[in-house]
């Protein structure tokens, strides 16, 4: 199965979206959203990403929404030859690897009565060594002449991470996740309102990454390559709370939030992260954020594997995200809204409750990596 | 020290929910306007992870306490 495509499909793939949303716009003309969003990565490593996603939530009834959203990734992974910890296969390694995710969310939210609703979402994701499915339901209910909002969503994904050999072939093996998180909204005054979550996630199945190798000093004195080895299961918590507060004599919003995260692999992260959001005009928006986040080791996580035991049944990793670290996070954004260009009754209407927005992310961490972020986005009315 | 941070934080986050649990119906849906304002982030139609929780997935080792699903990622991780 070959994994590179050449660049005219690549950019067909992309502008996709972006063609569907031009074409489906008439058919949905009426009460809804829709946006189109491209966004382009690279790091440190070499890798790049570039992504593109269409977005539709378009009302059929009064209180029956479908949600519809598309999404394409090209990924681009450097030769192994280069200095990058990027997970690839090993074929054709002097080579760049190349593949393509495509990624579907089909959806309906459902209204009862004033104070619920309730949605259900199907999910499949698809690239050429990971498929993964999902159902996701959630009830919500608002409370306390809708002061008060609770979420519960529950989730199951069946994943094929695949592994593709030297040969071509693919070889999959199972990932099972289930998801169950509690969200609570409280409206505090006319301009703070705050929220809080609780996740809870299972994995069962292969957790490690299938083309990381471990580096493992035998008896002998000599290294031996085996493949990582990941315990078959996890469980993870995160607890997480928001305060978002407008300020009206300077028409901007500030928006605090705190995670901190356990699970039965001993990592545990703190999360903290500011944003400031500010009219700089009456249609123009700038945004500042900033995110610090620092995480503990795995248990299973050595600097060094010395040991034959280690290339048979002991755990092992080189799995950066289960070693010690932490990370900043600087994110600028404009937007600009088009309410100025859509007064009712005009032919552009429509660009009544649309903007576009331009965000650029710089992260980095301290194990010497960095990632630039840029994306742009545009959201319609209709 | 890290056992006092826990504990800072754990009784932020109950004073927090105690404030909220205290303003329950104080507000009308008349004053709420500027939490309606985009400046707000409150608009979520789609259940999927936002660019950031999709990109710090994929690059740290935790995950979750924000809605979004997601599984696959073409990140390059």
């Amino acid at each position: 199965m070959s994994c590179r495509h050449r660049s005219p499909r690549r950019a067909a793939l992309l502008l996709l979206p972006a063609a569907l949303a031009v074409a489906v716009s008439p058919l949905f003309a009426g009460e809804g959203e829709m946006g189109f969003t491209n966004y382009y990565f690279t790091d440190s490593g070499a890798n790049k990403v570039v992504t593109t996603s269409f977005n539709l939530a378009r009302k059929l009834l009064e209180q029956t929404t479908l949600l519809l959203d598309i999404e394409l990734d090209h990924v681009t992974v450097p030769p192994i030859t280069a200095v990058t910890g990027a997970s690839r296969p090993q074929r054709d390694k002097s080579q760049p690897f190349e593949k393509s995710r495509g990624q579907v969310i089909l959806g309906m939210e459902q209204g009862i009565g004033q104070n619920l609703t309730l949605s259900a979402s199907f999910y499949r994701s698809q690239e050429v060594d990971y498929i993964s499915n999902s159902a996701v339901g959630t009830i919500s209910l608002d409370m306390f002449r809708k002061n008060t909002t609770l979420t519960l969503r529950g989730q199951y994904n069946a994943d094929k991470v695949g592994k593709i050999l030297e040969s071509g072939d693919v070889f999959n093996q199972n990932k099972f996740v289930f998801t169950g998180a509690a969200y609570l909204t409280q409206v505090l005054s006319p301009t703070t309102v705050v929220d809080f979550a609780y996740d809870i996630v299972r994995l069962k199945g292969l957790l490690s990454d299938p083309y990381l190798q471990v580096g493992v000093i035998d008896d002998a004195g000599g290294t031996v390559l085996v493949d990582e080895l990941h315990p078959d299961n996890r469980t993870r918590h995160a607890g997480t709370a928001r305060i978002s507060q407008f300020i009206p004599s300077i028409r901007a919003s500030l928006i605090g939030s705190y995670r901190y995260y356990w699970d039965t692999w001993k990592v545990k992260s703190h999360t903290a992260e500011m944003k400031l959001n500010k009219y700089i005009t009456s249609d123009l928006i700038f945004s500042v954020d900033y995110r610090y986040y620092t995480q503990t080791g795995s248990w299973f996580y050595e600097p060094e594997y010395i040991g034959t035991g280690y290339t048979t049944s002991l755990y092992r990793t080189v799995d950066y995200k289960l070693t010690p670290f932490a990370s900043n996070n600087f994110g600028l954004s404009l937007s600009f809204m088009l309410r100025a260009l859509g007064s009712p009754g005009s032919d552009f209407e429509f660009l009544e409750n649309s903007s576009l927005e331009l965000t650029y992310f710089r992260y980095f961490n301290t194990l010497d990596f960095s990632a630039d972020i840029v994306q742009f986005a545009v959201k319609f009315s209709i | 020290m890290r056992t006092f941070i826990q504990r800072a934080a754990a009784a932020a986050v109950l004073a927090l929910i105690a404030a909220s649990l205290g303003g329950c119906m104080a507000v009308r849906a008349a004053d709420r306007g500027y939490l309606a304002d985009p400046i707000m982030e409150r608009e979520d139609h789609f259940a999927k992870q936002t660019l950031a929780q999709k990109f710090f997935s994929s690059r740290e080792g935790s995950l979750g306490g924000a809605s979004g699903i997601g599984g696959g990622c073409g990140c390059a991780k």
